[in-house]
């Protein structure tokens, strides 16, 4: 499966995808805003995505909604500092397959990303 | 309790709260908050590296960490392995811990609690002052020894 990671941080991209390493996930890019990611999307169609929502340029909701236009079949898992319940929703309403609040760990992501993928199978 | 220092304890709580478990949570190291002060002097609180987040909505601020270079190289060698970060990864992490303890703090706030992507820098920037109306408070932390300080400014 392939996987793309969306957040502003260079950081977090970069300890998700260390986390993630144990998932049969190949890593097709990484991108630091909506606009870099949804070039992405419609090239490599990737299966999983992590999505952040505060990002520049375009924030991680717009992202998705152009996400779901474009690639309506991609498992999106928002992973946000927004730790609001109405965020949660307002992502899940709009198509994201999952949504976890920062700070995340290695367990959280593993939890999460269990459930995710076994969803999928 | 008069409603200001009501308010500036909630505030401070909060914030507090989101401040202690970030580095619990992540590191399982529990950090050592100092005596919050509020600062009557127009001058910032800096160490050299600063991750601030500005606030709009129903309240009107900003809140900043800024601490030495160690202390986000170690958070970054615990995330990510590295032991020689570049100054770009030390000042996305601050970035980051500045972003993840504002959104936490939403949480309490509700969504018109809006927060901006991070503004980063190192050093002592000559534009930033502290707008005359927000009242502001300084959280002195310790974690694995490292001296940081988390500032709010809440109209």
């Amino acid at each position: 499966m392939k996987l793309l990671i969306v957040d502003d941080s260079s950081i977090m991209r970069r300890t998700i995808e260390k986390n993630l390493g144990d998932y049969n996930l190949e890593i097709i890019g990484t991108a630091s805003n909506g606009n870099a990611a949804l070039e992405i999307v419609k090239e490599k169609k990737p299966d999983v995505i992590t999505l952040d929502i505060t990002m520049p340029e375009m924030d991680g909701i717009t992202c998705l909604e152009n996400i779901m236009e474009i690639h309506p079949s991609a498992k999106v898992m928002i992973i946000t500092a927004l730790s609001d319940k109405l965020t949660g929703l307002k992502a899940l309403d709009k198509g994201a397959r999952g949504f976890m609040y920062k700070p995340v760990n290695a367990e959280d992501l593993k939890k999460a990303f269990d459930k995710l993928l076994k969803r999928q199978e | 309790m008069d409603t200001k220092r009501e308010d500036f304890e909630t505030t401070c709580n909060l914030f507090i709260q989101a401040l202690e478990n970030y580095f619990k949570h992540l590191t399982d190291v529990t950090s050592e908050i100092g005596v919050p002060f509020i600062k009557e002097s127009e001058t910032l609180s800096l160490k050299n590296f600063t991750g601030l987040i500005g606030i709009s909505g129903n309240r009107k601020g900003f809140v900043y960490i800024s601490a030495d270079k160690s202390m986000y190289a170690d958070l970054i060698n615990i995330f990510i392995g590295i032991e020689e970060p570049t100054t770009e990864d030390i000042l996305d992490m601050a970035g980051e811990i500045s972003n993840v303890i504002a959104g936490s703090v939403r949480a309490n706030y509700g969504n018109n609690f809006n927060i901006s992507v991070p503004i980063v820098f190192e050093g002592m920037p000559k534009q930033l002052k502290f707008p005359a109306e927000v009242a502001v408070f300084v959280i002195p932390m310790k974690w694995k020894g490292h001296e940081a300080f988390l500032v709010v400014g809440l109209e």
